[in-house]
């Protein structure tokens, strides 16, 4: 187990240097000096040199290479091209919004979703089951930006249930995360994005679930718990849903990777700073540090989560450990 | 022979299943009629697809949605298993009472739980004993089919084939059942571990009171296991008797083509006779005898109408029109060309 959990951690870690490897050289070819923002080709040559120098961009590129990997690692990921604030400060506060509400969002998507799965495939074929599969359909052939767009304008615009966006009213900004958690506000302007998403995704570990679950349901060791005289349900929670969930956390794990990525609708949306707003400001602006910051840190929290996913499923499924002994 | 028909374990009367298909219903059991003494091992032999499976689903309540059966009676102890309410039946029957040994023990435990924990889960769905308790007394029936206590931290996986059939018996013992049925219980094992699995069910047998059904296809683990066996095709009892009457006095055809497919010590040397053609699909209605269109000495009563079941001596029971031809049957069914024609 241990063995196997420390392997997948180098892969990680492998993973992690890859990502900030190919971020250097993306950003080393984008269109334009990426320093044109701060250097105006206005000013004199001499200046412009005496600031390339002083940003370490006349160094050669392998050089300038060492020295991003030793800033990232020692956290001096620059300054704000606009604010001038340093990148790690704005990130540690916009990371913890789009956890909270990529957590709100997976959380509402997986227990729901396997709950619904796990009713569907016992009442296969019923009213349930139908339902189930074409609402979960309708809502992921739905993009988000509709969606969302649908729920602010019918519940936030129409009816007045919800505030159109924002994480808190405005000059109210909370003083950390504990004061943020306990104000009802916050966890009132949370609903509609986290239906949005929740809508979104839905449908993956729902039918992912109920699909499991009837393959799970006609093998032979739930014959014989039938045959032991268990209780249908302790049959279906404990044996047939604890073996399906093992499809579902595979899917999970790729399903979160896309979330991160499809925060960025959501935040932009509605009006939420987190890390996906934070990444079209600072592309739009051509705040490199911040967006190369903000890549980088969504990067790391996707490689992360799989992770995870990895250490949870080696955990539910006790065969895992041999075949990473086998493998290695 | 009268006196061990007083108050069977389990007593089955004219038991019938029929599977609903979008082919039209099948019959997979017709008229299944047997009685299961006490501390006695009952065998039920047959080709794979004859209904032996479909049979001990039904005994169990099983079957799958499509499935519905139907029986004059089948009492176990006095109580009717059909009519009893489904949670009494779980609680009082399952397992309790009657117990398994699945056909298949590799794909039978749950992969993701310790194999002890399954034993305890067994023990505690219907008894009240702590975890400590249910393992102890796990660790004991491991004890009994000769595997390690140590061992109840295993997972499935772990385990060989033949640990996890050990370590399936020793489950399906748990609650002391009256009744255990063995669905293939050494199928897909080497020959040594068989012996070695059969060898403990007969040690099981003679100190612990239960009763075993024996299903299998193997005709020389029955006739070595078993007190009576039950001839089945089609869905049907061909010939029903006493392990040694059937074997020295067989009546019905297919017992006869039965006992030709399979080697034998004192016949060694000769070559084995196997029936020609396959099973039958058993759709629609029976309105023959099912085995007739294999059978070599078919006429046309045979085909007219399904024969009754008729009982030619104590305990003794043959479904075949023609029975009384049985020693001339007896004699041709030795030679090849008898099946070949």
């Amino acid at each position: 187990m241990l063995d196997y959990i420390i392997r997948r951690f180098v892969y990680t870690l492998i993973t992690i240097v890859a990502v900030a490897t190919i971020l250097f050289i993306l950003f080393r070819m984008l269109p334009g000096e990426p320093t044109m923002q701060v250097i105006s080709p206005a000013m004199d040559p001499a200046v412009q040199e005496r600031m390339k120098k002083a940003f370490g961009l006349n160094e050669p590129i392998w050089k300038q290479y060492f020295i991003y990997m030793k800033n990232l690692i020692t956290l001096e990921w620059g300054r704000s091209f606009v604010s001038a604030q340093e990148v790690t400060s704005i990130l540690s506060y916009r990371f913890w919004n789009t956890i909270l509400l990529m957590a709100a969002g997976m959380c509402m998507t997986l227990v729901l979703g396997i709950g619904m799965g796990i009713i569907m495939a016992w009442r296969r074929n019923g009213a349930v089951d139908l339902i189930g599969t074409v609402v979960g359909l309708i809502f992921q052939a739905a993009p988000p930006f509709i969606t969302g767009l649908l729920l602010l304008m019918i519940l936030s615009y129409n009816m007045g249930f919800f505030p159109t966006g924002g994480m808190y009213a405005p000059g109210n900004r909370p003083d950390g995360l504990f004061d943020l958690l306990t104000t009802a506000d916050f966890w009132h302007r949370l609903v509609l994005p986290t239906l949005t998403v929740g809508m979104y995704y839905i449908s993956t570990p729902m039918l992912i679930m109920r699909d499991s679950m009837l393959e799970v349901l006609g093998s032979d060791y739930i014959e014989l718990a039938r045959a032991k005289g268990l209780k249908s349900r302790v049959i279906m929670i404990r044996h047939a849903a604890r073996n399906a969930l093992l499809g579902v956390v595979t899917i999970a794990g790729i399903m979160i990777g896309f979330a991160v990525g499809g925060q960025v609708v959501v935040e932009s949306l509605f009006s939420w700073p987190g890390m996906g707003q934070l990444m079209v400001e600072s592309a739009a602006q051509h705040d490199y540090p911040v967006a190369q910051g903000t890549f980088l840190m969504l990067a790391i929290l996707v490689i992360s989560l799989n992770f995870l996913t990895d250490v949870l499923y080696s955990y539910l499924d006790p065969r895992i450990k041999i075949t990473a002994k086998g493998l290695s | 022979m009268t006196e061990i028909n007083k108050d069977p374990l389990l007593s089955v009367r004219n038991l019938g299943v029929v599977y609903e298909t979008s082919q039209g219903p099948v019959h997979a059991v017709t008229d299944v009629s047997f009685d299961v003494q006490e501390n006695e091992v009952f065998g039920i032999a047959g080709e794979s697809g004859c209904g032996k499976s479909t049979l001990i689903k039904a005994l169990l309540r099983l079957l799958p949605d499509n499935g519905v059966a139907t029986a004059d009676r089948c009492d176990y102890r006095g109580s009717a298993l059909m009519k009893m309410e489904g949670e009494a039946f779980r609680k009082e029957i399952l397992w309790q009472e009657i117990s398994m040994v699945p056909q298949s023990a590799m794909a039978s435990f749950n992969p993701v739980y310790r194999v002890g924990d399954q034993v305890v889960e067994s023990i505690q769905t219907h008894r009240k004993a702590s975890r400590a308790e249910a393992l102890e007394r796990a660790s004991e029936l491991f004890d009994v089919v000769g595997l390690e206590p140590g061992l109840l931290k295993s997972y499935p996986h772990e385990f060989s084939g033949g640990m996890r059939q050990r370590a399936m018996i020793a489950m399906a013992l748990s609650l002391d059942p009256g009744l255990i049925i063995m669905d293939e219980p050494t199928t897909g094992l080497d020959v040594l571990v068989q012996e070695r699995i059969l060898r403990r069910i007969r040690e099981i047998r003679a100190e612990l009171k239960s009763s075993i059904i024996l299903i299998t296809h193997d005709i020389a683990v029955i006739a070595e296991m078993s007190d009576r066996i039950a001839i089945m095709y089609g869905g049907e009892i061909m010939e029903q008797a006493s392990t040694i009457e059937l074997f020295e006095n067989p009546h019905h055809p297919y017992t006869l083509g039965l006992k030709n497919a399979f080697p034998s010590i004192t016949t060694m040397g000769t070559e084995l006779i196997s029936i020609p053609g396959s099973p039958p699909t058993l759709i629609g209605p029976v309105q023959s005898c099912p085995f007739a269109p294999r059978c070599p000495f078919d006429d046309a009563a045979c085909h007219a109408a399904n024969p009754a079941a008729t009982e030619i001596a104590a305990g003794h029971v043959v479904r075949c029109v023609n029975y009384e031809n049985s020693a001339q049957f007896r004699s041709l069914a030795k030679e090849k060309s008898t099946w070949l024609s």
